[in-house]
């Protein structure tokens, strides 16, 4: 058994939240993810025993989607969107900056494990573009200097948790909208801060 | 029953069912549309795109799936349009994108439809300049299946059928856009007892039978349709025969019994037919270097039986013979009879479940088709998945369709998820009995009273006391209206008790063997030896017995003491008729020439007969055909050979005989080990069937999980002790049994010597030492 009794206790009342025990299986691939930092071919089987789905089926979603990684990813998973809105407010000098900063080539991670650089495709917040997601929280609004920045504070500081109003703040421009307003809850891992499963995390400043 | 509407199809009026698809109302009408998703026994899907076809809409004409869209009243379609061509065109040019175009080394070559309907509605030229994907090829995703990617179209009949139809999804698509690919969970091989469907449903080549691969071209096959005798469903087959020698088994569509499935036993148990191990010459002693003329054979056999004493002459039969052979043997036995009326002869059938089974109110009898006629379905008897695995496709198909199964007792726990309704150990103990009284059993009534009911009846256990059984029934009978299934799951069964005048159980051929007699046997296709929980028994009265013959394809347990052996012939090497359980009568087809000096069991009965100079009146199957078909009970729906060999009788013809049963009911003490007989085992014919031989090779015991625990067991690896028997097993946790009952296989080596009513031991295997003892 791979997963600890927290996960699975977390695992089981993920599960009473649907009539059918199937359904919980996204929710419960993010735990996957949460814990490893990809979805391990272990959690596919301990998820697939709760679910009471075949370990092939997991793993047919699991590899559907983009946003359950196959392979181990670094503390911070930068997601630089580069779709038309972002493109024609000069994403590709994001991405560069971005590149330039890591070093990395799309979908790769640094041999310290601190940062996996992938290219996005839209992530919805268009009205503020070029946009980012760290760890799946959002900001909006950015220029190359403003991204370096945010990299530098990423790779210096290490915050523990990422809050989307913090990154605004601190590197945004034009924002689309107020995404929440003030909020203090973010992702501690690379999936997304889900108050429903667990995987948000309160910041206390 | 749905409407008929009108369609209107490329300029022509068509009647159909207001609830067909577009694509099903043009076939039944002779207009066939290009399809490679699509298939008739499975939900459609839309996922190729192959069928689209131009139907007018409201808002001028649209390209639709034919296979997803329904017909409606005056719907105008057009197949063969310019529009519908150039999609046609298009969506091959891009299935061939990245399709490997390995023909020339492909088994699918010549029997493709992807190869087929490019030729006919593809564009004939690609403009595909890039390279293509590439995959290792071919993987092995089981033992007997291989898949190569490259090859896949993604038309997802495999992931459909093993998630749909046989309820075991292990097989996949895996990653998303041109990535995606079918596959296997790594430590999860596709080990579905239906796999081998998924190869012949599969378009492309793309999955292949490791008993097929490279081994013919399919214009080079000669085809036959025929009957499978894997088990007493009597699967429609199609034997696929090159230079002589079987190479494949194909499930042929017969709307009444296994709809174009079988189970992988049922197609890929055939290859021992040219095990270079079948015996084909007459031998004497089971000295292989003493062979024998069949003349000799005749004149031994002879002399033993024409002897003048008071002899007791036992015929142990088994399950492969047809309907014409054991017509013939009871002829035989009748003549006997005749001759020396001072001789004791009896027949006896080499199956376990054998009891007196519900034959007596023909009325009564269901068919498998009743299945999706009835309300609720009952289900009491052995493992219907590893006896009977197309019955089992069939209930799960009826379950879907909104049947209510009720499952009693301990045996059919791969089924508790279908189940309605599942009785398990507050309602029936482990000896297989009820707990309760069957009107007390909560929530049964409702689906029963005034119900339409089809029964599933069987033995459970080879020990057990039928009378629970017949109480069931007889409730049944009187709440419900109430169809039966006798379940006895063994290929011919049923043809044998209807052409044997009176058949018996090994238990009394152990009973009435009498050693101050001068005793003959002849075991015949059978081996009562190696299949019985009684073979201990069996074999000393065989050694006691005076004479004893054995017909078979190989040397066994059984033969081994045997006087003389002679050589049989079996699937598709005989012609003949076949009885499934629902009294459907199919035929078999000859199509391989019979190797050796073998013959067909009924021409050693007629030789047999002319030895000792009595006059038999048949030279042929198809004579004996015609006087078994005289005491069919329906007279005028006789199945001759003619009536079967028209091409419309794949179906077959359902008919009767009265049915002689006798059989002591046996009181079983307490069952401490519940047998059942899976569905790969180690008969003679899958040990010498090379691709297929060792999925009957794993020993394993299935128990709940307080069971474990009680047994302080901390391994799932023991020994399982008993007297001077020593096991080692695997355990398997099945929390669908009751307390301190274990199921083990009755077909795996090794198990037969255990006596399921006495206590047992399960002793960890401390270290690897141990482990490597056994
Ligand atoms: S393997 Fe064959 S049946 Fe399965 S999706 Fe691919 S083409 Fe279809
Ligand atoms: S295009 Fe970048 S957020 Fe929509
Ligand atoms: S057959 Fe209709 S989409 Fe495949």
């Amino acid at each position: 058994m791979s997963w600890d009794n927290e996960l699975l206790e977390r695992a089981h009342k993920i599960i009473e939240l649907y009539p059918q025990k199937r359904s919980a299986l996204g929710p419960l691939l993010y735990l996957a993810q949460e814990k490893d930092g990809f979805i391990s071919d272990d959690s596919i089987v301990e998820i697939s025993n709760l679910v009471d789905i075949t370990e092939v089926q997991v793993k047919s979603v699991s590899s559907f989607y983009s946003m359950y990684k196959e392979e181990q990813t670094g503390t911070y998973l930068l997601s630089v969107c580069k779709s038309i809105s972002c493109e024609i407010n000069d994403s590709r000098s994001v991405i560069n900056s971005v590149k330039e900063f890591t070093g990395l080539e799309n979908y790769e991670t640094d041999q310290d494990k601190l940062f996996t650089f992938e290219e996005v495709e839209c992530i919805g917040a268009c009205g503020g573009a070029p946009a980012i997601q760290v760890n799946y929280e959002t900001v909006e609004g950015l220029t190359p200097e403003k991204t370096i920045e945010m990299c530098e504070w990423l790779k210096n500081d290490k915050p523990e948790i990422i809050v989307a109003d913090q990154l605004q703040n601190k590197f945004g421009g034009t924002q689309s909208f107020d995404w929440a307003i003030e909020d203090n809850t973010g992702s501690a891992y690379t999936v997304p801060g889900f108050q429903n499963i667990g995987t948000a995390k309160e910041k206390d400043n | 029953m749905s409407d008929q509407i009108n369609i209107n199809v490329n300029g022509s009026k068509i009647r159909t069912d207001s609830d067909q698809l577009i694509i099903e109302a043009c076939e039944d009408s002779g207009i066939h549309i290009p399809r490679f998703c699509w298939h008739k026994r499975m939900d459609p899907v839309g996922m190729c795109r192959m069928c689209l076809v131009e139907i007018e809409t409201p808002r001028g004409k649209a390209l639709v799936p034919s296979c997803t869209t329904k017909v409606s009243e005056d719907l105008v379609v057009d197949t063969e349009s310019e529009v519908v061509k150039k999609a046609q065109e298009g969506v091959l040019e891009f299935l061939l994108i990245n399709h490997p175009l390995d023909c020339p080394v492909c088994d699918k070559a010549g029997e493709c439809p992807l190869q087929d309907q490019t030729m006919a509605y593809g564009p004939g030229e690609s403009r595909f300049v890039e390279d293509k994907r590439h995959f290792e090829k071919p993987i092995p995703i089981s033992e007997i299946i291989l898949l190569d990617r490259e090859r896949c179209i993604l038309c997802a009949r495999c992931t459909r059928f093993s998630d749909e139809i046989s309820g075991d999804p292990l097989i996949e698509f895996i990653q998303r856009g041109n990535k995606t690919e079918v596959n296997t969970f790594p430590d999860e091989p596709f080990r579905s007892y239906f796999s081998g469907n998924t190869v012949q449903i599969c378009p492309v080549g793309a999955l292949t039978s490791t008993s097929y691969r490279f081994k013919a071209r399919p214009w080079d096959l000669k085809k036959v349709s025929s009957t499978s005798n894997c088990s007493s469903m009597g699967c429609s087959v199609e034997l696929n025969v090159s230079q002589n020698k079987m190479l494949r088994i194909l499930g042929e569509d017969n709307e009444f019994t296994n709809q174009g499935w079988l189970s992988d036993k049922g197609r890929y148990n055939f290859e021992y037919l040219h095990s270079e191990k079948r015996i084909l010459k007459p031998v004497l002693n089971n000295d292989s270097t003493n062979e024998i003329s069949i003349n000799e054979s005749m004149e031994l056999i002879s002399n033993e039986i024409s002897v003048d004493n008071n002899s007791n002459i036992s015929f142990i039969v088994g399950h492969n013979s047809t309907n014409e052979e054991y017509y013939a043997l009871n002829n035989f036995a009748e003549n006997l009879n005749k001759v020396n009326k001072d001789q004791n002869i009896n027949v006896y059938l080499s199956d376990d479940y054998l009891y007196e089974g519900f034959f007596q109110n023909t009325d009564l009898l269901g068919k498998v088709q009743d299945l999706d006629l009835v309300d609720t379905i009952i289900l009491w008897a052995q493992d219907i998945k590893d006896n009977l695995p197309t019955l089992y496709l069939r209930i799960r198909q009826a379950v879907k369709n909104g049947k209510k199964l009720v499952i009693f007792g301990h045996t059919n726990t791969a089924m508790k998820e279908l189940a309605d309704s599942y009785f398990g150990q507050e309602i029936i103990s482990k000896n297989l009995e009820f707990n309760v009284e069957i009107s007390e059993i909560p929530n049964f009534n409702e689906l029963i009273n005034n119900k339409n009911v089809l029964a599933i009846i069987g033995k459970s256990s080879p020990i057990q006391n039928t009378n629970p059984i017949s109480n069931l029934i007889n409730y049944l009978d009187k709440n419900s209206n109430l169809k039966i299934l006798n379940c006895f799951a063994k290929g011919n069964t049923f043809g044998a008790l209807q052409n044997i005048d009176l058949v018996k159980g090994l238990n009394e051929f152990i009973n009435e063997f009498d050693s101050r007699k001068n005793n003959i046997v002849f075991t015949i296709g059978s081996n009562p030896v190696n299949s019985s929980i009684y073979s201990n028994q069996i074999k000393d009265k065989l050694m006691d017995a005076n004479f004893v013959v054995s017909l078979d394809l190989f040397k066994n347990e059984t033969t081994e003491l045997a006087n003389i052996i002679l050589p049989t012939t079996s699937l598709g090497e005989k012609e003949g008729t076949f009885t499934n359980l629902e009294m459907r009568i199919l035929k078999q087809n000859k199509i391989l020439p019979t190797p050796g000096s073998v013959l067909n069991e009924w021409e050693y009965w007629s030789m047999m007969l002319n030895k000792i100079d009595i006059e038999n009146n048949y030279e042929s199957e198809f004579e004996l055909n015609l006087q078994l078909c005289e005491e069919y009970l329906d007279k005028d729906n006789v199945p001759s050979f003619d009536n079967l060999n028209k091409p419309s009788n794949l179906d077959g013809v359902l008919n009767s005989k009265s049915i002689n049963i006798e059989i002591e009911n046996v009181e079983p003490g307490t069952l401490e080990i519940l047998f059942v007989n899976r569905l790969y085992g180690d008969s003679s014919t899958q040990i010498n069937s090379p691709s297929i031989s060792m999925l009957g090779a794993e020993r394993f015991i299935e128990m709940n999980n307080d069971t474990f625990i009680k047994h302080n067991l901390s391994s799932y690896t023991v020994n399982l002790v008993q007297g001077v028997i020593t096991l080692q097993v695997k355990i398997k946790i099945n929390n669908h049994l009751p307390n301190e009952l274990i199921i083990a296989p009755l077909n795996r080596r090794g198990f037969r010597d255990i006596d399921t009513t006495k206590p047992y031991e399960l002793i960890e295997v401390k270290n690897l030492e141990e482990l490597s003892v056994n």
